[in-house]
């Protein structure tokens, strides 16, 4: 039985683990790999500590970190969660592609992953032509014509990404102002191979093989509209990675897990979430970090009182 | 021995802990960096039918190609039995 379960391999968990183990709890680690989302960054420039840090080159280190407490955490890697349940006797039982594991305490630090467009094509796509990382696929759009859906910072970010290889980039918005940061938008407005877009809702992505046009609805008029493109790089956010937890504690609209932010405990006595997973306003790494610490310390005391009770 | 290729750019972060993984394991790779080779983008998108990188071909012993999309850690320690 362990203490605690900690899901994730983003800074959340990282943090939440090397506190767990040096409080030896009895704890464990699960996640797919160790990095989180901001392993596609070029360079993180808010990372407390760097002026700017590659995200892999973060990963590495969080990596490193969490390695040299390997004897007082387990690290169960490469291992995806699949369920949650709780027990009768108020423990939890965590299951994964691989394994199952009981414990006292569950720590969610899932994060998130990009949303889709969920329009027909997308996923057949996935790959031959839609792209969700521009920062690492632009290579692949020399002398092409590209679109960008999404006007917050990460599309904006993507087609600054793209004009260094593409001949033509179009930004699909779906307001008719752009919401990334104002210094972005005007480094990308200074590039004659950009054309914005407003109020445009994407349909539909067509091709053969590869992608070859994108259909989007225009919201003022409700014409539809086609695109030939090659290139479909989708930025429209991030859907928190709850699934696990969805019939068992209380979520928002948006699939987040709602958390006390005092304690981050959960709707369920003994499950606790921080990061990008919980309706933290801001998702970000270092709030990430405080928060998961936060959790854990919480998780820790759990613990502590269910053992006084027996 | 299995002969592996790692397709990738140099802005990929999930190219630099597959190769990062490839290197903790001391399993030899060739690496190929479509950023700066236009060519070898266009001949890694014939072959695989990918637009996108990381893209792993392993040739197992006896000839057989596997290709592995993304850092699928999973697949790759299966597949070379790591």
């Amino acid at each position: 039985m362990y203490d605690i379960v900690i899901i994730g391999g983003g800074p959340a968990a990282i943090a939440a683990g090397i506190y767990a183990a040096r409080k030896k709890m009895k704890s464990v680690l699960v996640s797919d790999n160790i990095g989180g989302q901001s392993v596609v960054s070029d360079g993180i420039e808010n990372w407390i500590g760097e002026m700017i840090i590659p995200g892999a080159e973060l990963a590495g280190k969080l990596k490193k970190h969490i390695e040299n407490y390997k004897d007082d955490i387990d690290l169960a890697i490469p291992q995806l969660v699949e369920k949650v349940e709780k027990n009768a006797d108020g423990t939890f039982k965590i299951i994964t592609n691989k394994e199952e594991y009981h414990t006292k305490t569950v720590l969610i630090t899932s994060g998130g992953r990009h949303r889709s467009l969920g329009v027909p094509g997308e996923e057949k796509f996935n790959g031959r032509g839609v792209a969700y990382c521009a920062t690492c696929d632009a290579p692949f759009f020399g002398g092409k014509t590209v679109v960008v859906v999404g006007d917050g910072n990460s599309g904006l970010e993507a087609v600054v990404d793209l004009i260094a290889y593409a001949d033509k980039v179009y930004l699909l918005a779906r307001g008719g102002e752009l919401r990334g940061d104002t210094i972005t938008q005007e480094e990308i407005r200074k590039s004659d191979k950009v054309e914005i877009i407003h109020f445009a809702n994407t349909t539909e992505i067509l091709g053969e093989i590869m992608v070859e046009s994108l259909k989007y609805k225009d919201l003022n008029t409700g014409e539809e509209k086609e695109i030939a493109t090659q290139g479909v790089f989708v930025e429209i956010g991030t859907v928190p990675n709850s699934e696990m937890v969805a019939d068992l504690v209380e979520l928002t609209k948006k699939g987040e897990i709602v958390v006390n932010h005092q304690t981050y405990a959960t709707s369920v006595s003994g499950i606790f979430a921080a990061g990008d997973v919980c309706d933290t306003l801001y998702k970000q790494n270092n709030i990430a970090v405080g928060d998961s610490i936060k959790a854990l310390l919480s998780a820790s005391e759990f613990v502590k009182k269910s053992k006084l009770k027996k | 021995m299995a002969k592996i290729t790692v397709y990738s750019t140099p802005t990929c972060g999930y190219c630099t802990m597959l190769k990062d993984f490839l290197n903790s394991k001391k399993v030899d790779f060739t690496e190929i960096d479509v950023a700066a080779d236009q060519e070898a983008a266009k001949k890694m998108v014939e072959k695989t039918g990918q637009m996108g990188v990381p893209v792993s071909i392993i040739e197992l012993e006896g000839g057989k190609e596997e290709v592995i999309i993304g850092f699928d850690q999973a697949k790759i320690i299966e597949l070379l039995e790591l």
